[in-house]
């Protein structure tokens, strides 16, 4: 039965563009090094093609001749309810969605998207690891996978209010700006709230936030449940739809960018006339038309690096903003790891992965290759854009208690403000 | 039957029908995958998708782990990306500018061109069979590749392999009577053909799928592909 | 009375014993002697020199009788030998070392059917029967017919008393030119048909004259035809291929190739592979004997090898055609035939595909609810399911 919905999901989503790319793989094995979790881990079935496996055989075994031979003759097996279970654990606990994998295999094929396309089908018959349906039922009950509740979240911005003394409107009428932060930020990292509420209205940008929209983080999406994924979208679009606002603004998260930006209009109908900005851009924007004064050389002293989120960065393409910004905070002393910009390693703790307890060891291996590149520069300090990426971090470092400071680049921005 | 009937045979009925195969075969995969729906990509573009896929073809040129800032990626199986480049590089030269291959092109397609000269053509043959071996230890050996590696794939290997080592032989006259050779470089050349439309060989024609996709995919966000 | 020797036969003639002996080394040289060491069949003497073989066996034995059939040839290679450019050894060996019964050569009709049938009684089981020309067997051998009898008739006739059969010329040997596509004479190689006579092939278009002569001293001398290779060639004269003693051998390793008749490396005397050269697969000894004394070979003097000594060698897609061109040129109807049955196929598994796409989203959607983006319904019926996981 469960192979049954996963199969039907399956048989749904390949069209063309799976097929193509399913038929153009050589098994080649090369996309195995591109993954963190093939190299920190040396498992054989986390290498990225593997992971397609339940896409490749039910496309093959429904849609092909040779397919059909295959499984006749004995070569290959049907998808079975274990074979989900099985490959539940590899796409959810050892793959960030990352896309690394696609900038790397020699014929091109986009890995990270297709293995989004079989946690569709893992999503669609239920097998999805305990940790990442709670959070995701959290979101669909509460509106947050954190379980911040409306009057917690009011509470909340309240508190970060007075705490920092920022302003932050909410559901103010007439705003041309919804910002829609993560449960992450405001419960971890409220001063990331507060550095962007200080940027926003130190340009003097008429924002608001919302009440009903307010998560913009979707779990529908890390597991790729198509519905929820629309429905944690819709509830943003709605309320920017009923605040007439111009603009979304989706602050530092990458999966939520992705979903906003690149498969919403895909999906689903999308209300016409607003645009979707990333909290980076944004920033560049209004540094760039003066609207804001960052003091040279705020962060000079010690090496700073960035880490590129790969929602962000790979796949947003919002490479070269952070970095114009970080060359005045950092002039002297910002320094790239390698692989960087679009061939950059993810965090590891992407696609879902940190709220899955099971993958916590994984997280830490992939960690380490990590630390690996900020050490080989000597990092100080390292910059990102992904709240998400940001608790990696934080949580990493403190694991294997390393001194390395974690900012994010609204809150640099913010210090720097003059 | 004696050799110079088999390579009567093998030049004439049964090349012939196995590029009859082959068409059919490749006609049939294409239209079966081009036909299965295409959805329109509906999100506003951040950059050009055409010049990402120009970017992403030129850069299909290069050779990965000599650029410093992916090397890292590649620090554990630049051999098999080298040994895949060369081989296909032997390839396309073995077969677009070696003397016999364009009388081939000629006599199916009626164009022809000069050929390289069959010193350089040779060497290139021996790096193409020498990747070939390189990439079989690697399959044999490599962790993911014995995963990933089934029979199919191991026809794969075997069916490109024999053209190439039979070619050679042939070219240099080695131990066999050159007609024998020919028959079996021939016959070779037949199994290889069949077996294109059903195998993963096919990749060739799907490449340039997966290769615009990335490229459009990578275009449309502006990053380099 | 006891037959005339050779030697006495070209004493009487007045050849002295030294031009004897001159003459006996050439012809040790045209059997190819000089390759192969001494044979023993002779068993005498430890080491004679292989004139010294040639000179016992002619002063010991009669002449050879030879009976020369035609059938579906041209006769090419009886003017090959006639016009040989050492007519006088031909002329010696047909003359004076063979006793022969020639159809074309001498005058034929019916004077010369009872010549030939009077030699083959007289030397009944000694005489050496050389055909040129292909049998045909279609309809009983109606379509090569002379003096009323069907060539089957006259091969079996002329085979029955033979010591053994040689086949001169591609025809012969493999059916030739009658043979070509759609060989519509049903010709055959002798070889096909005789089974019961020990036969050797001297195929060629037309076969080397010194090749035949050769053989027909070999045995004479002998006693016994020359080893042959799979085809019933003598390994002597079709041991190698054109190509592996051609002069323009070292173009070919270089890649460099003569692109037409007269361009420029026709003219350095390129190698020919890509104007058509058959040399690779073709065995024969043109490259090592040369036609007319060692003059020249065809393609020393600039023409494609054409194979001439290979079976089929006219069905060979083509003189001018390179070696490893596609024999059967696709034609755009097959091609565009081959890709509509690949296009049916195709279209009919997409159709059915597309069906079973159809159907997966209508089981899907009927488990779960209308999307929020339509109807903005919250509650999703199949979260309850997520849960297991
Ligand atoms: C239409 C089919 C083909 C024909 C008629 C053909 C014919 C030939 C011939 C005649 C030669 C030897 C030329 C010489 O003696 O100098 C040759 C060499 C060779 N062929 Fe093919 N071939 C065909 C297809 C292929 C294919 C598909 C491959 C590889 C997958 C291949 C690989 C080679 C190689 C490696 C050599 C040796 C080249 C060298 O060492 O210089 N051939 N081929
Ligand atoms: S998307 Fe990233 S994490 Fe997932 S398989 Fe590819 S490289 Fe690995
Ligand atoms: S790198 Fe690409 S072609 Fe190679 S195995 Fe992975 S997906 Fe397939
Ligand atoms: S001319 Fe013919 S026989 Fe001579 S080398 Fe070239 S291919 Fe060989
Ligand atoms: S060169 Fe070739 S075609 Fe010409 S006579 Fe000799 S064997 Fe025959």
């Amino acid at each position: 039965m469960k192979t049954q919905s996963a199969l039907n999901t399956y048989i749904k989503e390949t069209g063309g563009w799976v097929a193509s790319q399913l038929e153009a793989c050589t098994r080649c094995g090369i996309c195995a090094d591109a993954c963190h979790f093939y190299q920190a881990l040396g498992n054989p079935e986390y290498a990225p093609v593997w992971k397609l496996e339940p896409l490749r055989r039910a496309y093959e075994q429904r849609f092909t001749v040779a397919g059909k031979l295959k499984l006749a003759l004995g070569l290959e097996k049907k998808l079975t309810d274990s074979d989900l279970e099985h490959w539940s654990k590899i796409v959810y606990e050892a793959c960030t969605v990352c896309d690394k994998c696609a900038f790397v295999c020699p014929m091109g094929i986009e890995l990270g998207l297709l293995i989004h396309e079989v946690r569709t089908g893992l999503a669609a018959s239920g097998v999805v690891p305990g940790d990442l349906a709670e959070a995701t039922e959290k979101q669909k009950t509460l509106g947050s996978p954190l379980g911040v509740t409306d009057e917690m979240w009011r509470e909340r911005i309240d508190w970060i209010t007075d705490e920092w003394e920022e302003k932050i409107p909410v559901d103010k009428p007439g705003a041309e700006t919804l910002v829609v932060f993560t449960s992450i930020e405001l419960m971890k990292f409220p001063d990331n709230l507060a550095a962007i509420a200080k940027i926003l209205n130190k340009a003097s940008e008429n924002w608001t936030t919302s009440s009903t929209g307010r998560e913009v983080v979707n779990f529908g999406f890390f597991e790729a449940d198509e519905e929820l994924t629309k429905l944690f979208m819709y509830r943003v679009f709605k309320a920017a739809e009923d605040l007439g606002v111009k603009r979304i603004v989706i602050s530092e998260c990458g999966h939520a960018y992705e979903a906003f930006r690149w498969t919403a209009p895909n999906i689903m109908k999308v209300p016409k006339g607003i645009e979707i900005i990333h909290i980076t851009e944004l920033i560049h924007q209004l540094w760039k038309n003066g609207r804001i004064k960052i003091k040279e050389g705020a962060f000079d002293d010690g090496v700073i690096t960035f880490h590129d989120s790969c929602k962000i960065q790979r796949l947003g393409g919002l490479i070269k903003q952070p970095r114009e910004v970080l060359k005045v905070l950092a002039p002297k002393n910002f320094k790239e790891m390698t692989p960087n910009k679009e061939q950059a390693m993810c965090c590891g703790g992407g696609g879902g992965v940190i709220s899955i307890k099971e993958a916590e060891a994984n997280r830490y291996a992939v960690f380490e290759m990590k630390m690996e590149q900020m050490q080989d520069i000597k990092a100080e300090a390292v910059c990102m854009v992904c709240s998400n990426c940001r608790l990696q971090f934080v949580d990493s470092l403190a694991h294997f208690n390393s001194t390395i400071k974690v900012h994010s680049l609204a809150e640099l921005v913010s210090k720097a403000l003059v | 039957m004696d050799w110079s009937e088999i390579l009567r045979f093998s030049r004439g009925p049964l090349f012939h029908l196995s590029l009859i195969i082959f068409i059919a075969g490749m006609t049939y995969r294409l239209l079966r995958i081009v036909l299965l729906g295409w959805e329109r990509d509906r999100t506003k573009r951040q950059g050009s998708k055409l010049w990402g896929t120009i970017l992403n073809y030129l850069r299909g040129l290069i050779i990965l782990p000599f650029i410093p800032w992916v090397r890292r990626t590649f620090r554990n199986n630049a051999l098999t990306f080298i040994a895949g480049g060369f081989f296909h590089l032997s390839l396309f030269v073995v077969l677009a500018f070696g003397a016999a291959h364009i009388l081939v092109w000629q006599s199916l397609c009626g164009i022809s061109w000069k050929p390289l000269p069959t010193p350089i053509v040779d060497w290139l043959a021996a790096v193409g069979i020498i990747s070939l071996l390189v990439l079989l230890i690697n399959r044999l050996t490599h962790p993911v590749l014995k995963l990933l590696t089934k029979l199919p794939i191991w026809i794969n290997w075997t069916v490109v392999f024999l053209p190439f080592i039979t070619g050679y032989i042939m070219t240099h006259h080695l131990w066999f009577r050159y007609e024998v050779i020919f028959s079996l470089h021939m016959i070779s050349v037949c199994l290889l053909l069949i077996w294109i439309p059903l195998g993963r060989i096919s990749h060739f024609l799907f490449y340039f799928f997966s290769k615009t996709i990335h490229g459009a995919q990578a275009g449309k966000r502006a990053v380099t592909p | 009375m006891k037959e005339k020797t050779i030697y006495e036969h070209l004493r009487d003639k007045g050849l002295s014993r030294r031009d004897f002996m001159k003459l006996c080394g050439t012809i040790a040289g045209m059997m190819g002697l000089e390759f192969s060491p001494p044979v023993k069949a002779l068993g005498k003497l430890a080491h004679p020199t292989p004139a010294e073989v040639v000179a016992r066996a002619l002063t010991t034995k009669p002449k050879l009788p030879i009976i020369w059939l035609e059938f579906q040839d041209c006769a090419g290679c009886s003017e090959a030998i006639s016009r040989s450019s050492s007519p006088s050894l031909a002329k010696l060996v047909l003359n004076d070392i063979a006793i022969e019964y020639h159809e074309t050569l001498m005058a034929a009709g019916s004077q010369a059917e009872k010549a030939k049938e009077e030699c083959m009684e007289k030397y009944r089981g000694k005489y050496v029967l050389v055909v040129e020309g292909s049998p045909t067997v279609a309809d009983d051998g109606i379509y090569c017919v002379v003096a009323g009898k069907s060539n089957l008739d006259l091969l079996k006739e002329a085979t029955a008393g033979a010591a053994a059969v040689i086949a001169t010329g591609n025809c012969a040997s493999f059916g030739g030119i009658p043979g070509a596509n759609p060989n519509p004479t049903r010709a055959c190689g002798v070889a096909d048909l005789i089974k019961d006579k020990p036969v050797i092939n001297i195929p060629g278009c037309p076969a080397i004259p010194e090749v035949t002569t050769g053989t027909i001293l070999y045995f004479l001398i002998m006693g016994e035809l020359p080893k042959t290779d799979h085809l019933l060639r003598p390994l002597t004269f079709y041991g190698h291929t054109i190509h592996d003693h051609c002069l323009r051998r070292p173009f070919y390793e270089a890649g460099k190739f003569a692109e037409s008749f007269d361009d420029e490396g026709a003219r350095k005397g390129y190698c020919l592979y890509k104007l058509g050269c058959k040399g690779p697969t073709t065995y024969n000894a043109c490259a090592a004997l040369k036609w007319e004394q060692g003059l020249s070979y065809p393609v020393q003097s600039g023409h494609p090898c054409l194979g001439c000594s290979e079976p089929h060698f006219w069905d060979g897609g083509g003189f001018y055609q390179g070696q490893s061109a596609a024999l059967i040129p696709p034609e755009s109807k097959t091609t565009a035939v081959a890709a509509g049955v690949g296009v049916a196929i195709g279209a009919a598994l997409a159709g059915v595909n597309a069906a079973k796409k159809g159907r997966a989203k209508k089981a899907l959607t009927s488990i779960s609810a209308v999307g929020p983006g339509e109807s903005g319904a919250k509650p999703i019926s199949q979260s309850e399911s997520k849960k297991e996981g």
